[in-house]
């Protein structure tokens, strides 16, 4: 599902500016290198930044979790 | 707080972790400490906008468990990513104009690292009636810079964690005409609108663009303003005080009629808010006429730019510690 947004295949937005800025981020770098490997590194930095704050991101896990 | 002299002074010997605003005059005064600060004479306090150089807005970060000063230059400002601690977050204040607040607005939105670590904060100014510059003090040593940033790490407790947040009153019409950029900069010559390409500077005087309009671009929801410094006639070039950015879609913003009325519209969600920081833009409180309105929950600083991870524009800025 994190796929689908880094790849603008989906949309979400947060009310935590952090992950949304993340998540613009995320799209701009993936869209000016669409390589299998640039998108690994994306998830891998989106997964980083939803364990560093997993305990307030419960919505938008789950939310995410659905797209 | 927006206190004298000698209350600021009272705090740093009682050892208390500050943050300071205030005119270069009275931060020159400070003892030692645990603080940092910036200069700027302007403030909206919870009694409204005022001008002032005999009075300084404290921050008390009194939930910090463990706090650090570091200051850095262009060479190493992404290290604050590195000196900031797991679970902290980290105030920035880099000077008007310097090198280091001019790399720190292009390269922060590029920086792998910094939206893993909360830091707020602001640029610095100064009276602008005067000649005066931009200046900032990391209070442990009682060193001014001009050309270097300062940042203060703190520590939080296990059960908190910091939550940064912005208040934009500017929005867009999503069907006017779309501006892009083919490099990202802080100054341009050519833009493309709606996809032709023309020098900016003319799009902007044939259209009577009220310049006081920041452009605005979609950060996922989050509308971020980048603001115009100054167009040259001469060289066609428009200066912005943040960078515009390739692949980003910019709209100028609707006109606000009145700045101190929608604030407090945009304000009526953040009535449970309950900042530990908060700043809002120079432009802002010009443009907006602020002085003498209050923009409650939020008092601070009036701002050169402001920082919430990125380098923002004519935008109020706040930090929040919350519970995990």
């Amino acid at each position: 599902m994190r796929k689908k947004l880094i790849k603008k295949q989906a949309k979400y937005e947060s009310t935590n500016l952090g992950l949304n800025l993340l998540i613009s981020r995320l799209q701009r770098k993936y869209s000016a290198n669409q390589t299998p490997e640039e998108l690994k590194n994306c998830l891998q930095e989106m997964k980083a930044f939803f364990e560093k704050y997993a305990s307030i991101m419960e919505k938008d896990i789950e939310a995410l979790k659905k797209l | 707080m927006f206190i004298d002299l000698d209350q600021a002074i009272k705090l740093i010997q009682e050892g208390r972790v500050l943050h300071i605003a205030a005119d270069d005059s009275l931060l020159k005064q400070l003892p030692k400490g645990k603080w940092i600060a910036g200069t700027t004479p302007y403030f909206i306090t919870e009694q409204g906008g005022i001008t002032s150089k005999d009075r300084l807005f404290v921050n008390e970060i009194a939930c910090a468990v463990d706090y650090k000063t570091a200051v850095y230059d262009k060479n190493n400002v992404f290290d604050i990513t590195k000196d900031s601690y797991p679970n902290g977050m980290s105030f920035l204040v880099i000077p008007f104009a310097s090198d280091v607040a001019v790399f720190y607005a292009k390269e922060a939105p590029n920086s792998n690292d910094l939206l893993m670590n909360p830091t707020v904060g602001w640029i610095s100014g100064f009276d602008l009636s005067t000649n005066s510059s931009a200046k900032v003090y990391d209070g442990v040593t009682g060193e001014s810079y001009g050309d270097k940033a300062v940042a203060l790490h703190i520590c939080l407790p296990d059960h908190k964690i910091a939550s940064l947040g912005i208040v934009n009153i500017f929005d867009v019409d999503d069907n006017d005409i779309k501006i892009e950029f083919e490099e990202d900069a802080l100054s341009v010559t050519k833009c493309l609108v709606n996809g032709k390409e023309v020098l900016f500077s003319d799009y902007i005087s044939e259209n009577k663009i009220d310049t006081q309009l920041p452009l605005v671009a979609d950060y996922n929801s989050v509308l971020i303003n980048v603001s115009i410094k100054s167009i040259s006639e001469e060289s066609k070039t428009v200066d912005f005080y943040a960078p515009v950015f390739s692949g980003k879609e910019y709209r100028f913003a609707r006109p606000v009629s009145n700045y101190a009325a929608s604030f407090a519209e945009h304000l009526q969600e953040h009535k449970g808010t309950k900042p530990i920081f908060s700043c809002n833009c120079i432009l802002n409180y010009l443009y907006g006429e602020l002085e003498g309105k209050a923009t409650p929950p939020f008092a601070g600083p009036v701002t050169f730019g402001e920082v919430a991870y990125q380098l923002l524009n004519q935008t109020l800025v706040y930090a929040e510690i919350i519970d995990k």
